[in-house]
């Protein structure tokens, strides 16, 4: 079957941060996750903002907690999609490792029966799902097969990269989303973390003081891992923390001028409460179209 | 006499002469900075050496003599204290395989002192220690001195010595602009002179006084070779304070006698509180309601808390390197344990710690390759002395002052290898910009900038920058300086006079660099920064 962007839709939870997801595109859609602030439930992107989150952050008096979509989300949108004449869903989603969404999705994906819906565990989060979307929407464009889409998805898996550093180690920390007996806790200094995602779990590459070191940092890391080629796409996101905007698009136009911009985002509400603000995320992936 | 008695005489001696001096020697100090400890550092070395004498039980010469060299390294404290250490090693070499000691051996010693104090240096400076003894080895070698008994020919290279001293400052720029003779060279000299009257057996010439006011808070601020704090009320009619002070002197030091003929208050560090008392009631009514002793080093205690890190480090897992440091400040203490550092000796500007106390460190943690970080240049040489004494492969960083060792712990890795540790270390040390912000102790020109007394002066990478009554003046000069350099980030270390957090914050907000603001807790200097 030749897979194109009129019978193949591709669905994403609200981690990927793609808050344009939809009106880029109106093959995609994304799947709320939950936030709770005092019990009080909110979808993702939904009910809440990435703004409204940040000034409900600063003012509560206990940190927030998350949870994942249920099945019945995944189905009802499945279901939507089907119902709309898609016969292809790729369903992609945050590396399983850190959350149960991805088993929400399977289980949606049994529910719904059939063999229509894919899903996948990208094994890593954020933006890096939205440049997984992009990519296969751009062989959707063209006309591609379920394998083409298969070995994608395995080479992203391999390759795509994100280097991320937080305001402080506490939301990680509190979220249970990275280890206790991690090295680069219990620093007195004010210690900026290199964090990356690799086979799904969040792991500590470096440590820089200030954040024009981590910056430089990003750019040692971009730099190793790339060249100045066509299809480089590069995503960044930040937690409530704007001026990481330009700093890093200049960054990336200067290191790689060859290299496209595809996405600049405010982390939502789920990831923001597990990184905490002042976060951001430099994501790239060598595509070659 | 027995050899062993004859050097617990001299070297007795010796130490009484130092102890003499060492308040003067203390207030030579060049540096306008509150530190004055180069007599403090030479007593106690010679005191460690004093000490395992009075221990000893050995009788052959070239036994005590290893013995001494041995106890030298190890007692040596600070600079002046390792390279005396060295003049010491060298100079017992010659003597413990002489048969008999006369003007020819005593020129051999000397000599081998000051090649062994030029061997330690890796820099050697003149107008200090080095040419002082190197002067006294050369009268020492003149044949006319050559045929002399052994006190007449020290007597003649003590003269020259004398004569060395006063001629430091016009080899040594920093004490020409201080207008000071060299602490340490006048420490050696009284060393020996306190021998020669040991031999002799005349009595010790009485010190130059010291014209510096002494008050209780500044003596506080010395490590004393003594342990009891002994303070009292003496109660009398016509008390003659200058007796009462004479009568004191020998028991211990900071001593300190005030108030007039009908009250005095007596305040002294000595091994012997009791002695002290009877001293005083030998002059009026001592109130015994009233007596303070306090026992300053509380040795035990702070033995204990030394042997308890030291036990902590070598029970911990293995690593490929081990990290070493020494800094003044509970709070750097603490940074620097959490950068990675097994073990934090407590030590720095003042309280230099022995050779002996940082190979206990070295052997205690458990890697077999360490780096040791001594944050301090008066701290540099007994590293790299205790690294020498080490059979761990052992590399000394040679950070300069405490920003500089925690750029350094920042780039450690204890699983990695040594070689790969110090390049990082090396690098991150390099890429800082460290400067301290301490007090002028007195008016002083130095490196071309003024302070008066009590005013704040920043020192850039070692070198005087600007002073100024007023700490902001201090830090915007400093800030501007960094700005130049193309520094982004700058690490603020609060020690005992800061100014508080949250003043800081506010006057460096909006600098257009990050400044980030930690407690180190270091006395004598308020202010310590690192720009990278």
């Amino acid at each position: 079957m030749e897979l194109t962007r009129q019978n193949t839709a591709i669905v994403l939870d609200s981690t990927s941060d793609f808050v344009e997801a939809r009106e880029r595109h109106a093959n995609m859609r994304i799947v709320p996750l939950y936030v709770l602030f005092d019990g009080e439930p909110l979808r993702d992107q939904v009910d809440i903002d990435s703004a409204g989150f940040y000034e409900r952050l600063a003012a509560a008096s206990s940190l927030p907690t998350t949870s994942q979509p249920t099945p019945a989300d995944f189905l009802a949108c499945y279901r939507e999609l089907v119902a709309g004449g898609f016969e292809r869903i790729w369903s992609l989603h945050l590396t399983s490792k850190l959350s149960g969404t991805y088993e929400s999705a399977v289980s949606a994906a049994g529910e719904l029966g059939g063999d229509r819906v894919r899903v996948v565990d990208t094994e890593t989060a954020s933006l890096a799902c939205a440049l997984l979307a992009e990519a296969i929407d751009r062989r959707l464009e063209r006309g591609t097969t379920d394998e083409e889409v298969e070995s994608l998805v395995d080479r992203f898996r391999r390759e795509n990269r994100v280097v991320f550093t937080v305001g402080t180690l506490e939301y990680l920390q509190k979220g249970g989303r990275i280890g206790k007996g991690q090295a680069l806790a219990g620093s007195l200094l004010n210690v900026k973390p290199i964090l990356s995602v690799e086979d799904g779990v969040i792991i500590p590459v470096a440590r820089a003081r200030g954040r024009q070191k981590a910056l430089q940092e990003f750019e040692r890391l971009f730099v190793a891992e790339t060249e100045d080629r066509d299809g480089l796409r590069v995503a960044i996101a930040h937690a409530n923390a704007p001026e990481w905007i330009d700093v890093i698009t200049t960054l990336v136009a200067r290191a790689r001028p060859k290299a496209t911009i595809d996405l600049v985002e405010p982390l939502g509400a789920v990831v923001g409460t597990h990184a905490g603000p002042g976060s951001v995320g430099f994501f790239w992936f060598q595509d070659e179209i | 006499m027995s050899d062993l008695a004859l050097a617990r005489l001299l070297a007795g001696s010796a130490l009484e002469n130092v102890e003499l001096h060492r308040r003067r020697v203390n207030a030579l100090n060049v540096y306008p900075v509150p530190d004055g400890d180069t007599g403090t550092n030479l007593a106690l070395t010679m005191r460690g050496i004093v000490d395992a004498l009075e221990g000893s039980t050995v009788t052959a010469r070239p036994q005590l003599a290893a013995d001494v060299q041995r106890e030298a390294t190890m007692a040596a404290k600070g600079n002046s204290g390792v390279i005396l250490s060295t003049i010491v090693r060298g100079m017992a070499r010659v003597l413990g395989d002489a048969s008999t000691v006369d003007g020819e051996v005593l020129a051999q010693a000397l000599r081998a002192g000051a090649t062994s104090a030029y061997h330690a240096v890796k820099v050697p400076a003149e107008g200090t220690m080095l040419t002082v003894i190197r002067e006294m080895a050369e009268e020492s070698e003149r044949p006319d001195v050559r045929r002399l008994e052994v006190e007449a020919a020290l007597a003649r290279a003590i003269a020259r010595g004398d004569d060395a001293v006063r001629r430091t400052p016009e080899m040594l720029e920093k004490l020409r602009e201080s207008g000071v003779v060299d602490a340490g060279g006048v420490g050696l000299v009284e060393l020996l002179r306190g021998v020669l009257h040991g031999l002799t057996g005349e009595p010790l010439p009485a010190p130059p006084e010291v014209s510096e006011e002494l008050t209780e808070e500044s003596i506080h601020h010395e490590e004393s070779a003594y342990r009891y704090c002994t303070v009292f009320l003496v109660e009398g009619r016509a008390m003659d304070l200058d007796a009462l002070h004479a009568s004191l002197e020998p028991l211990g030091d900071s001593l300190l006698v005030t108030g007039d003929a009908s009250v005095a208050k007596v305040h002294v560090h000595t091994d012997e509180p009791e002695d002290a008392l009877v001293l005083g009631r030998a002059v009026g009514v001592v109130d015994d309601d009233r007596v303070e002793i306090g026992d300053m080093r509380s040795q035990a205690a702070e033995r204990e808390r030394w042997l308890t890190q030291l036990h902590a480090a070598a029970q911990a897992a293995a690593t490929e390197v081990g990290l070493v440091a020494v800094a003044q400040g509970a709070g750097n203490r603490e940074i620097l344990r959490s950068e990675g550092a097994a073990i934090v000796i407590e030590g720095g500007q003042t309280m230099n710690p022995s050779v002996g106390q940082i190979l206990e460190a070295i052997t205690a943690v458990n890697a077999e390759r360490v780096i040791v970080l001594p944050n301090n240049p008066n701290v540099r040489l007994a590293s790299e002395n205790a690294a020498e004494e080490s059979t761990k492969d052992v590399h000394v960083i040679a950070t300069d002052t405490i920003p500089e060792g925690i750029a350094a712990a920042f780039a450690f890795a204890a699983d990695e290898p040594l070689a790969a540790n110090v390049e990082a270390m090396e690098v991150a040390v390099a890429s800082v910009l460290a400067a301290e912000i301490t007090r002028a102790s007195r008016d002083a020109t130095v490196d071309g900038v003024t302070a008066a007394e009590g005013e704040f002066l920043a020192i850039l990478e070692g070198r005087a920058f600007v002073a100024d009554p007023s700490i902001w003046v201090v830090l915007d000069a400093l800030f501007e300086h960094f700005a130049r350099e193309g520094k982004t980030y700058v690490q603020l270390i609060r020690g005992e006079g800061a100014p508080t957090e949250d003043e800081l914050r506010e006057r460096l907000s909006d600098r257009g660099v990050e400044a980030d603001v930690s407690d180190g807790g270091q006395p004598h200097y308020p202010l310590l920064l690192s720009a990278e």
